[in-house]
């Protein structure tokens, strides 16, 4: 995947459901159509003298490049990179699409696992898995799956947890 | 269901007085009375302040004693229980087991009636605001010693804590680290002593502007003599680090940390005492601290890193100013020394400098400008001198980068204004996070962070060499579980 050196430790095993692509070129649709109606009301609203032509040129690019990276590359890289697993003894995601994060919580340290499902997540039938621990930057999210095995992934990772729980801090 | 058979007590009527005197229930009304203010005036002079001031004394006093009349707390035998409010009731019922720590402090006015405060922390995890603490305000020393003791000596003794190892009910004291005056004489190389001094300095200053011309006496001219300027220099420094000193010893007179049974129990404060009691048990770990000022004298303050404690930047400090060679005995004491720290690559070095000139190079560049179109021949200069002293700072930066781990514990190092040093034990790793950025996997690198439910959360090894992390936390996390980031 990365051309220039071997990542720093092994990458997840499982990749995401095929829906989290539509479902993050939906959101950068709607981020894109955000940046066009701003950079309408700027190109409409100030007057021909308060802005050189070059700098509106340049805010037209600014939008046109945003639409094509979140709508048109975004989402492919990002679907590429996220991978998750559940091991026997571990939960461990990988997100980022430009810098990238590995998480690894154990299941002996999971405090807590919440399944929430957003508006957009509704649409596509996702939802993301959120095992909280003891810390706060000790949070592993696995983001958009499809609702029914995220369901399924949480209760397990719960029964699980009570199982094995130690001191949990 | 919670206090059979204790009655909820009150705190001692003194502290009405307290109260009053400090106007602690009517500070909430000054949003209201300040409108009311505008729309009556001041007009009259002198019988309005003086109506005022009998008017809010009234209401204060009468606050203290509602507030107080409607206070009550019960140290049942599973949980504590306080109830208060004014109009809406307030139950709030804590397990004892969920007790992380007591402490007992005397603001001055108090301990002239003989009276403590008592703040039991009952923190779970981090989700830590002031939420997570009651407050037994005003009861006698006595009560107070009282109430500590039987918090602390009921929660659950049997907890599973496999790298404790003090006997269980020994009223053993061992004095682990005391006070000497003469560690006061760091202070003035302390930001944080140095900071309310420099605060006092700008609002005088602000006064001063503010006083009409005709007030303030003519003592600088129109151009300020290079002479006066020395000469203010020479008075102001001596006094900003007098200023830092008194500061420091009001906050840390008397400071002695001794370990009491299953708790360390620190004791500070000139003029508001303060007895703080942490429980060993939930100790996992400490920071070492230096700041830029502190390493030139081979000063550093050591904090604890205990799990589930609220406000843990004040709560957690077991040194507060001492010599290195004091912090790193003491922080010994909490954990095992995981031996020397490994360097981080030259890659890191390369980072920290680009990132510690950019700034610079970016103030000469657009200086040249500046100098070029506006004449503004100082821009550049500054520039100049800035990207210079980046130099150092990227060096410095990199210098206190490192990591290592040992048989039972680990620790990683970074900063440059404040450099800290983290020593944890394994076990108190729940979890690790792996970042990477385009440009640290360019260069090999990956930032590795440690994430811990005690003290910030996350303890990072900035910059490591990406190839040594799968190595690093599988040596620094209890367990098999690390290993799934093995390649």
């Amino acid at each position: 995947m990365t051309a220039d050196a071997p990542a720093p430790v092994r990458d997840p095993a499982w990749s995401l459901s095929r829906s989290a692509i539509g479902l993050w070129v939906t959101e950068g649709v709607i981020g894109a159509l955000f940046w066009v109606v701003v950079v309408t009301a700027v190109l409409v609203f100030v007057p021909e003298g308060g802005l050189p032509s070059p700098l509106r040129w340049a805010l037209v690019a600014f939008a046109v490049l945003e639409a094509a990276v979140t709508i048109g590359i975004r989402p492919w890289v990002r679907y590429r990179v996220h991978r998750w697993e559940v091991t026997g003894e571990a939960v461990y995601t990988l997100t980022g699409w430009l810098t990238r994060t590995w998480t690894l919580v154990p299941i002996s340290r999971i405090q807590t696992v919440d399944v929430t499902r957003g508006v957009l997540q509704q649409l596509f039938g996702l939802a993301t898995v959120a095992v909280l621990t003891a810390s706060s930057q000790g949070t592993v999210r696995v983001l958009h799956l499809e609702a029914d095995v995220a369901q399924r992934v949480a209760d397990d990772l719960a029964r699980r947890a009570e199982l094995v729980r130690d001191e949990a801090t | 269901m919670i206090d059979a058979g204790t009655q909820p007590r009150r705190t001692s009527p003194r502290v009405v007085l307290v109260h009053t005197a400090t106007f602690r229930q009517a500070r909430q009304l000054v949003p209201v009375l300040i409108p009311v203010a505008a729309v009556v005036g001041l007009g009259d002079g002198l019988l309005t302040v003086v109506v005022m001031a009998v008017v809010i004394t009234a209401l204060s006093l009468a606050g203290a004693v509602l507030s107080w009349w409607r206070f009550g707390y019960a140290d049942g035998p599973t949980a504590v229980v306080v109830t208060r409010g004014l109009l809406a009731r307030s139950v709030r019922t804590v397990p004892n087991d969920r007790i992380r720590g007591v402490e007992v402090e005397a603001p001055p006015l108090h301990r002239l009636l003989g009276l403590v405060r008592v703040r039991i922390d009952a923190a779970a995890g981090s989700v830590g605001t002031n939420e997570e603490e009651l407050v037994v305000d005003g009861v006698p020393r006595a009560e107070g010693d009282r109430l500590r003791t039987r918090l602390l000596a009921r929660r659950p003794t049997g907890a599973p804590a496999p790298d404790a190892e003090q006997p269980p009910e020994a009223p053993v004291e061992e004095e682990l680290s005391r006070f000497r005056p003469r560690w006061l004489l760091y202070a003035p190389l302390v930001g944080s002593y140095l900071v309310v001094p420099l605060a006092a300095v700008g609002t005088l200053f602000r006064l001063v502007q503010e006083l009409p011309d005709a007030v303030v006496p003519d003592l600088i001219g129109p151009e300020p003599s290079p002479h006066l300027l020395v000469a203010g220099l020479v008075v102001a420094v001596p006094l900003l680090a007098l200023a830092a000193v008194v500061g420091a010893a009001v906050v840390n007179w008397g400071y002695r940390l001794v370990r009491r049974g299953g708790s360390l129990v620190a004791v500070r404060g000139l003029l508001t005492r303060r007895h703080t009691e942490l429980e060993v048990d939930r100790i996992r770990g400490g920071t070492l601290s230096e700041g830029l000022g502190m390493r030139w004298v081979r000063a550093a303050r050591v904090n604890a890193l205990v799990t589930g404690l609220g406000q843990a930047h004040r709560r957690g400090q077991l040194l507060p100013l001492g010599p290195r060679a004091e912090a790193v005995r003491l922080l010994g004491r909490l954990v095992e020394d995981p031996g020397p720290l490994t360097g981080h690559p030259p890659a890191a070095l390369r980072r920290r400098l680009v990132r510690a000139l950019a700034a610079g190079l970016l103030v000469t560049a657009a200086g040249t400008w500046a100098a070029t179109v506006l004449g503004w021949w100082w821009v550049p200069v500054a520039g100049v001198v800035l990207t210079v002293l980046g130099v150092p700072m990227g060096i410095g930066r990199f210098r206190a980068l490192g990591h290592g781990a040992g048989p039972r514990s680990f620790s990683v190092r970074s900063g440059w204004l404040v450099r800290e040093q983290a020593v944890l034990q394994r076990r108190a790793v729940v979890g690790w996070q792996v970042r990477q950025s385009v440009f640290q996997r360019r260069a090999g690198l990956a930032t590795v962070v440690a994430c811990v439910g005690a003290g910030s959360g996350g303890y990072a090894a900035v910059d490591m060499a990406a190839a040594e992390v799968p190595g690093f936390t599988a040596a620094a996390s209890s367990g098999t579980w690390a290993g799934t980031l093995a390649p």
